[in-house]
């Protein structure tokens, strides 16, 4: 057995040495308000990686809504008005206008202010009043939202934040750009959200851990090619007062933390902008909703986990999902 | 077989059986899998020294199966059954040259025996070579616990016949 | 000579060393080379050391930084805003190492062995 290691180690530094073809590169950037880890194989990894940080960098500036001078800032400062944005911006913005109108308003990206309110962002936490939710919320509702030529114009009152679908959208564009250099092979982890490229350099699946949401480690593993997964839960953001939880997955009906029963989304498919808006619109609509929301569909693939420790996934993903060893939780397929 | 030999293999498999189901409810105190005392062996380390080879096998292989039934976990059949015949085997063997004021050394190689019998089946059955890592430390816990079972055996084996 | 009792129980003291001497190497040869970076219960990221690129990476928690110090496939805590400051004391760690801990500044830097490519959360 001792053996063994050295053995395997002598071939594997024989094979690293022969072709860089399964070299791996990563990359750990900081941007959208959170860690990004990529990872790309090949000979261009490293071009491939470069020029997809700075596609980030460039969208994050775009998006932000911690910068000042992002465009999607510089719509919220100017109310009732039309503003230029570049086309990725308009397009993202509509996109989650569409978004607002399919999921029946479980998605809304005009919930800035209250967010603010609960203060998630500024972290000075604080449970709003029924009467102050109320007055924020007459000023939300995403289909409100005036997108055209590439100008965006949004009504008096109402703050909009891209921060439930930019960085789906990032990922896919970002994963373009690797693509554009010559990258076959590369998994992205854009905060949580992950878009892979090609399948790994071996040919064999990508393995994507599924956190788990009452703990710390995964609670299943799928097996997935080039695609999107991208999953929503209360644990990602949220504070505790008086033993109890708010999260920063808020209910547009409410304007208080979703509590549809449950705890973890995932959305899986070939849009990441769209994976990413569905993850956050399932946490909100709750089991029945989202299951019926998939079936007028079938666009996507879902992965879901109740309050009761139940797994609903969708019919297409049977075969790729693994629940983890000594994970006794029921699984239910939904056709 | 006459009465008394019969009687004899039942009495040493329910003694076995017992023991084995008393130390099912101690814990495992060490993270390796497949970790036990082993304390049932006192039966079979005492059996290769007094009974015949065919009598001893039959004990162990009752007790293996019956305990099983009993432990509810018909996953470690394999492992069980492997480790136990390995041990069983190599234990008859050996005490061809080990005497009787030597028995606990019989039993510690016995009891390396068994931890290398269990993990072959464990790498079978997973089909991975990844068990055999732990191997090493099963075989440190596994020659402690057998040299105890040795030394029980060899006082039982010296007290209760004569050559 | 197998008829000598002490020829066996030199045998059954060479298994028991050569396990010993066995759980001992493997035991301190351990290869985890996935580092998992954990802040206020939070997985912020996760990477491989090996081949990793040298740099730093800084974490901030209430207003106080670590800045994290990744070198030729090994990293530190090179700085900690922290009253104790005993992670900056645990010198460089590498691959299979035990866990490197901030505690009054919520961020574990743990190594795992990898057995998914990524996780979604």
């Amino acid at each position: 057995m001792r053996l063994r290691p050295l053995i395997m180690l002598a071939a594997a530094s024989l094979l690293v040495s022969c072709g860089s073809s399964d070299a791996q590169k990563q990359r750990v950037l900081y941007s959208m308000d959170t860690y990004m880890t990529f990872t790309a194989y090949g000979e261009n990894a490293d071009k491939g990686l470069s020029a997809a940080a700075d596609v980030i960098s460039e969208l994050d500036g775009k998006w932000s809504a911690e910068n000042e001078n992002s465009e999607i800032n510089v719509v919220n400062i100017h109310p009732g008005q039309a503003v230029k944005v570049s086309t990725d911006t308009a397009s993202l913005t509509a996109f989650a206008k569409d978004m607002y109108i399919i999921t029946d308003g479980a998605l809304d990206i005009s919930l800035q202010s209250v967010v603010k309110e609960w203060g998630f962002t500024s972290l000075e936490h604080h449970i709003p009043d029924d009467a102050r939710l109320a007055s924020l919320l007459k000023n939300t509702g995403a289909d409100r939202i005036e997108i055209k030529d590439d100008s965006v114009t949004i009504p008096e009152g109402m703050t909009i934040g891209l921060g439930s679908v930019a960085k789906g959208a990032a990922g896919d564009i970002a994963a373009e750009e690797l693509k554009r250099q010559g990258v076959e092979s590369a998994i992205l982890d854009l905060g949580g959200n992950i878009r892979t490229v090609g399948v790994k350099p071996d040919g064999s699946e990508w393995k994507v851990g599924i956190r788990d949401p009452f703990g710390d480690g995964i609670f299943g593993v799928l097996l997935v090619g080039e695609t999107n997964i991208v999953t929503s839960g209360g644990y990602e953001r949220y504070f505790e007062l008086d033993g109890k939880r708010y999260w920063h997955i808020l209910d547009p009906e409410t304007g208080r933390p979703a509590e549809s029963g449950i705890v973890s989304a995932t959305a899986v498919g070939a849009e990441g902008r769209y994976c990413d808006a569905l993850s956050t619109s399932m946490f909100v609509m709750g089991k029945d909703k989202a299951i019926e929301f998939w079936r007028s569909r079938r666009d996507f693939d879902l992965i879901l986990v109740t309050d009761s420790r139940e797994v609903l996934i969708s019919e297409p993903l049977k075969e790729s999902f693994f629940l983890q060893d000594g994970c006794d939780w029921s699984v239910t397929v939904i056709e | 077989m006459d009465t008394k030999r019969l009687t004899r293999m039942a009495l040493l498999t329910s003694f076995a059986l017992i023991i084995f189901v008393i130390e099912l409810q101690i814990p495992p105190f060490l993270p390796l899998p497949g970790f036990k005392l082993g304390l049932a062996n006192i039966v079979t380390v005492y059996a290769v020294y007094v009974l015949r080879p065919a009598d001893c096998a039959l004990i162990v292989i009752a007790r293996i199966l019956l305990g099983t039934i009993i432990a509810g976990n018909p996953m470690a059949l394999a492992m069980s059954l492997s480790g136990g015949l390995f041990c069983l085997i190599g234990m008859l063997l050996l005490s061809k040259v080990i005497d009787r004021r030597h028995i606990w050394v019989c039993s510690i190689l016995g009891a390396a025996l068994h931890n290398l019998g269990q993990t072959a089946a464990a790498s079978a059955v997973m089909q991975t070579s990844a068990v055999f890592s732990y191997l090493p430390f099963l075989i440190v816990a596994g020659c402690a616990a057998g040299l105890f079972t040795g030394i029980m055996a060899q006082a039982a084996v010296n007290r209760l016949t004569r050559k | 000579m197998i008829r000598n009792q002490r020829f066996w129980v030199a045998v059954a003291a060479f298994v028991f060393l050569s396990a010993v001497a066995a759980s001992i190497i493997l035991y301190f040869s351990r290869s985890e080379s996935t580092v998992r970076i954990i802040q206020d219960g939070k997985v912020v990221t996760a990477f491989e050391l090996e081949g990793h690129p040298d740099e730093e990476l800084v974490f901030e928690y209430e207003g106080r930084k670590n800045i994290v110090e990744i070198k030729d496939g090994r990293l530190r805590m090179r700085s900690a805003d922290c009253p104790d400051k005993l992670c900056e004391r645990s010198g460089w760690c590498g691959k299979g190492s035990l866990p490197l801990i901030c505690l009054p500044n919520r961020l574990v830097i743990e190594f795992t062995a990898s057995d998914t490519d990524a996780v979604a959360r």
